[in-house]
């Protein structure tokens, strides 16, 4: 894959692995005439952490929602995984099993117990033994640190330990990949650090993720690459150092003027 | 104000006031009253008014019911309180009350109606049991693998291949769901579970450990075809059915089966195939926008037309397809509504953790709707028993039609309102059952909605 590069990034991949695992080639989308992404090119190495930044309508949920097709693409190619996403359901089933998606509403199963939400996959789609699927959840379960709720219902639980039953969930299938679209938005401030503390020891643990999320804080702190999007395209793709400090293009300055000035 | 704040490390700790009962309500039962009956004069008179309206309702019935009540004749005319006036003719009610509740069956074999009654209760009793497990399959099989053996029991006569088949299937998992309640009753264990350990295999491969479960099934069922394979019972030809046992056989069977061919309807309605999706909306339209009476008419009357002479198919069948036909248009409608109550955000977290179609439709969408929508299929499922009054109109004689036929038999020329007193008793009591058992549902599944 031919990407446009420059030598910055490449300094960082090579940092992370120079295994591609997620390559975007000319990408376009749109939604009836909206035109929501525009010619995207994008490859994502092994093990790297990207952060996805923009303001509202800027195409940023819909790039990681057409990464396992829950969106369509109209033109360009999307290879995950070595596998060409297209309409053949086989390709969208294995590209599925290897990628992990946490969503800004959680969307856990509300009549299935957090034990039950984790459990449903990987006994229906992987053909694990309940027991055997149990035990990794709870495993997972306490890695997200709740697995004392396990016998609960989502619906008893706080936005933060739902979101990270989500996580937990998530984890459960092993994913190569994980895609978090914006997974601290809907919850309340108290709550936020929990789910990031989860995120940060996920993103520690080599797992590669991409992330849409407005937390700068998250992004220093762990991301090896952000992308700044806007009008369906990426504006910018640099080091969050870079990023923050000495943005190249004045409408990324706008931006970070704008959600860091309070 | 008796402590002093407590300082740590020079800030304020703070600490929340303890929670307090909520204060007492203004209750007693002269209270309720003085709030909800007699609160201002509006209130007063209406309330006044009201009872009044009640006591005279009530006297009046009660005079009607059992002051002027005959419960002893063996005629109408023997039920006259005075050479002018008719009493409140119980008798009748009394004489005719095993027909309206069986209809024109044969005396000597009503015991199949009861058993097969009996056995649909033992069937359906241990969902109400709270140590039973896999209630699920327990409920599932009694509408699909007893009506079966119900149906051979209400037919009798041969048994074609099918039928034995079925009847005994049918005899095996009546017999095997029986001993998997006591058996969860005594070890708080499933039969599965019980037949693994006691033949020695848990100890093995997870994979081996259904093979004692069907070498076992598969034994119980050759045992029990060969033991009723020479059982056989009178035939009872359906003209001869009738009363509440038709109407609840015919709105059962459409009952049971509403509600698979409405969800298939409305999954095909919501569907991407354009053939898929104009089929199914064709065929709940037309359904829904036809009266059940003319539906009816048509199978009785119109269909046998179509058919290659010498086919002969027989009313009491076609009004039945032509009911289910039916009620599953309205249910698919029904069900489509509860679908559409399920977020985007089910579908996409299904989607994105690789469960295929039937698979976030089964296990995730349809648990949830089904959920969202039991006062509605329970109010089509009331409606449904009620419309079957219809099928009097087409001569077959259900629970209304038996009723009529009273007025006309000559003993009883004429009598009319008691008889249809007990069909509203009869149907009041079937239809607050199911709205009961529907509300006990709500309750018992509405768990994961506590917050």
């Amino acid at each position: 894959m031919n990407l446009k590069t420059d030598g910055m990034v490449d300094q960082i991949r090579s940092a992370v692995s120079d295994e591609v695992v997620i390559a975007l080639n000319q990408v376009n989308k749109w939604y009836g005439e909206f035109h929501a992404l525009k010619d995207i090119d994008l490859s994502v190495y092994k093990g790297e952490r990207i952060v996805i930044c923009g303001p509202s309508g800027s195409g940023k949920s819909t790039l990681i929602r057409c990464l396992n097709r829950l969106e369509e693409h109209q033109r360009g190619d999307i290879v995950v995984n070595g596998v060409t996403l297209d309409t053949n359901v086989k390709n969208i089933d294995a590209i599925r099993s290897d990628v992990g998606m946490v969503f800004q509403s959680f969307n856990l199963f509300p009549h299935l117990t957090v034990l039950e939400n984790c459990t449903l996959a990987p006994i229906w789609v992987k053909s694990k033994s309940k027991r055997e699927a149990e035990e990794y959840a709870m495993e997972l379960l306490t890695r997200v640190k709740i697995p004392e709720q396990a016998d609960k219902y989502p619906g008893q639980l706080s936005g933060g330990q739902q979101q990270r039953v989500a996580i937990a969930r998530s984890l459960c299938m092993d994913p190569e990949i994980m895609l978090f679209d914006e997974p601290t938005s809907a919850l309340d401030p108290e709550m936020i650090s929990e789910v990031l503390d989860v995120m940060v020891e996920l993103a520690d643990s080599g797992m590669t993720m991409l992330c849409v999320s407005h937390e700068m804080g998250f992004a220093k702190r762990v991301a090896d690459r952000v992308i700044f999007m806007d009008f369906g395209e990426i504006v910018e793709e640099n080091t969050p150092e870079e990023f923050f400090e000495n943005p190249k293009s004045d409408r990324t300055r706008l931006f970070l003027s704008q959600i860091l000035a309070h | 104000m008796a402590d002093a704040p407590m300082t740590s490390g020079g800030l304020l700790v703070f600490k929340p006031k303890p929670s307090l009962p909520p204060p007492p309500a203004t209750t007693g039962v002269i209270g309720w009253m003085r709030f909800n009956l007699f609160d201002g004069i509006y209130s007063s008179v209406t309330t006044v008014i009201g009872v009044l309206l009640i006591g005279y309702i009530a006297i009046g019935f009660y005079e009607w019911a059992f002051v002027r009540a005959v419960w002893e004749a063996s005629s109408r005319n023997e039920c006259r309180i005075s050479p002018t006036e008719f009493g409140t003719c119980w008798a009748g009610v009394e004489f005719w009350f095993t027909r309206f509740i069986y209809g024109r069956y044969p005396d000597a074999e009503i015991w199949r109606i009861d058993l097969a009654a009996l056995i649909f209760v033992l069937w359906m009793a241990p969902l109400w049991l709270p140590r039973v497990t896999a209630k699920v399959i327990v409920g599932l099989s009694a509408v699909m693998v007893f009506p079966f053996l119900a149906g051979y029991l209400f037919l009798g006569g041969e048994r074609n291949w099918f039928m034995a088949i079925m009847v005994a299937l049918s005899l095996t998992w009546f017999i095997g769901t029986m001993v998997h309640v006591a058996i969860c009753l005594v070890t708080n264990q499933g039969l599965g579970r019980w037949i693994i350990q006691a033949t020695g295999f848990a100890s093995r491969d997870d994979r081996l450990q259904k093979y004692p479960i069907i070498i076992l099934s598969l034994i119980a069922y050759f045992v029990v075809y060969f033991l009723v394979a020479d059982w056989q019972t009178v035939e009872v030809v359906p003209n001869q059915w009738g009363g509440l046992f038709l109407t609840l056989v015919i709105s059962g069977v459409g009952i049971a089966s509403a509600l698979p061919i409405g969800i298939v309807l409305a999954l095909g309605r919501r569907s991407q195939m354009p053939v898929v999706r104009v089929l199914c909306v064709a065929f709940i339209e037309l359904f829904r926008s036809v009266p059940l009476i003319t539906i009816l008419f048509m199978a009785t009357t119109m269909f046998p037309l179509f058919l290659p002479k010498g086919v002969v198919f027989n009313n009491l069948a076609s009004v039945i397809v032509a009911v289910c036909l039916f009620s599953a248009a309205y249910m698919a409608e029904t069900v489509r509504g509860g679908l559409q109550a399920i977020s985007r955000g089910q579908y996409e977290a299904a989607e994105a953790m690789g469960l295929s179609y039937w698979q976030s439709m089964g296990l995730i969408v349809m648990p949830q709707a089904l959920k969202l929508m039991i006062p509605n299929i329970v109010g089509s499922f009331i409606g449904l028993l009620k419309d079957t009054t219809l099928v009097s109109i087409i001569g077959l004689y259900d629970l209304l039609g038996m009723i009529n036929a009273v007025s006309q038999d000559p003993q009883w020329i004429g009598l009319h309102h008691e008889p249809l007193f007990t069909a509203a008793v009869l149907y009041f009591v079937a239809c607050l059952a199911m709205s009961k058992y529907s509300q006990h549902l709500e309750r018992k599944l509405g768990a994961g909605d506590r917050r």
